[in-house]
């Protein structure tokens, strides 16, 4: 009896991982078996960043909410010190989409913060 | 994103409104000036500020040769250089540098503070740096920046 390899199957693998590592340089696009390093390593990457983007999101809104409480003439940590004074829960992704798109009710919310920042200060 | 969930906002080039600042640079200290310049180029003072698109303004500097530098500092200075050759290392003094190109100094200072890749370098062309009081950029009319 012939003996049986599993040819297809081998080949059917290099061209999955060959695949997946389109667009890599070099040798990584193009040999098995540094693609396979790559792919692995590209696989942790992305496992750890979809945990990270958590955070960049949160630090970019953080960024542009102190880049508008700037302008009213408040400190980031003193508005949200204030918000959580007055019981408002907006969240800062929320706070940072109204921040753009409706200044005028962020003028308010503004308003709301110093006014409870000021009352628990004194 | 999972579905139902809403995208923050993101600035595009269409979105993006820049506009003209000036600043007097007499008497004022050298990196406390350089941070609030920075801060301004990237657009970190507006609430569309977006990391991968340059939504910074414009900014003026006039006399940058009347900086408030402490002799202290301009002694002690130095500027690194290197020819690309062996034993090419060379420190030009902060007191040559500011006696001779003035403006130099101010954009050394601000380019260390903006992000070291393409957009940072894209960003800090929006800064313009003039000895005395005369700029070429009235036309962009150019708001004056209170301290």
């Amino acid at each position: 009896m012939p003996r049986a390899r599993n040819g297809a199957a081998r080949h059917r693998k290099k061209v999955r991982i060959l695949k997946a590592a389109r667009g890599y340089r070099g040798a990584r696009s193009k040999q098995y078996r540094t693609a396979k390093d790559a792919i692995f390593r590209a696989g942790v990457y992305a496992f750890r960043d979809r945990r990270a983007r958590k955070g960049d999101f949160r630090s970019l809104w953080v960024t542009r909410l102190s880049a508008a409480c700037e302008m009213r003439g408040i400190g980031y940590s003193r508005f949200i010190y204030g918000l959580k004074q007055a019981s408002i829960i907006i969240n800062r992704k929320m706070l940072s989409e109204i921040a753009i798109d409706d200044p005028a009710a962020f003028d308010a919310i503004t308003e709301i913060a110093k006014a409870n920042q000021a009352a628990a200060a004194a | 994103m999972t579905i139902g969930t809403m995208p923050s906002t993101m600035a595009n080039s269409a979105s993006v409104r820049s506009s003209w600042h000036i600043v007097d640079a007499t008497e004022q200290s050298l990196g406390r000036l350089a941070v609030k310049i920075a801060h301004v180029l990237m657009g970190k003072h507006k609430p569309i500020y977006t990391p991968h698109v340059d939504t910074g303004d414009f900014v003026v500097v006039t006399n940058v040769e009347k900086l408030s530098i402490s002799a202290k500092k301009l002694d002690a200075g130095v500027y690194p250089r290197y020819t690309y050759h062996p034993g090419g290392y060379k420190e030009i003094p902060m007191r040559k540098v500011f006696d001779e190109r003035p403006d130099r100094v101010l954009y050394e200072a601000v380019r260390r503070m903006m992000p070291k890749n393409a957009i940072g370098r894209r960003m800090l062309k929006k800064l313009k740096l003039y000895r005395g009081d005369k700029h070429p950029h009235s036309a962009q009319q150019p708001s004056p920046w209170a301290f």
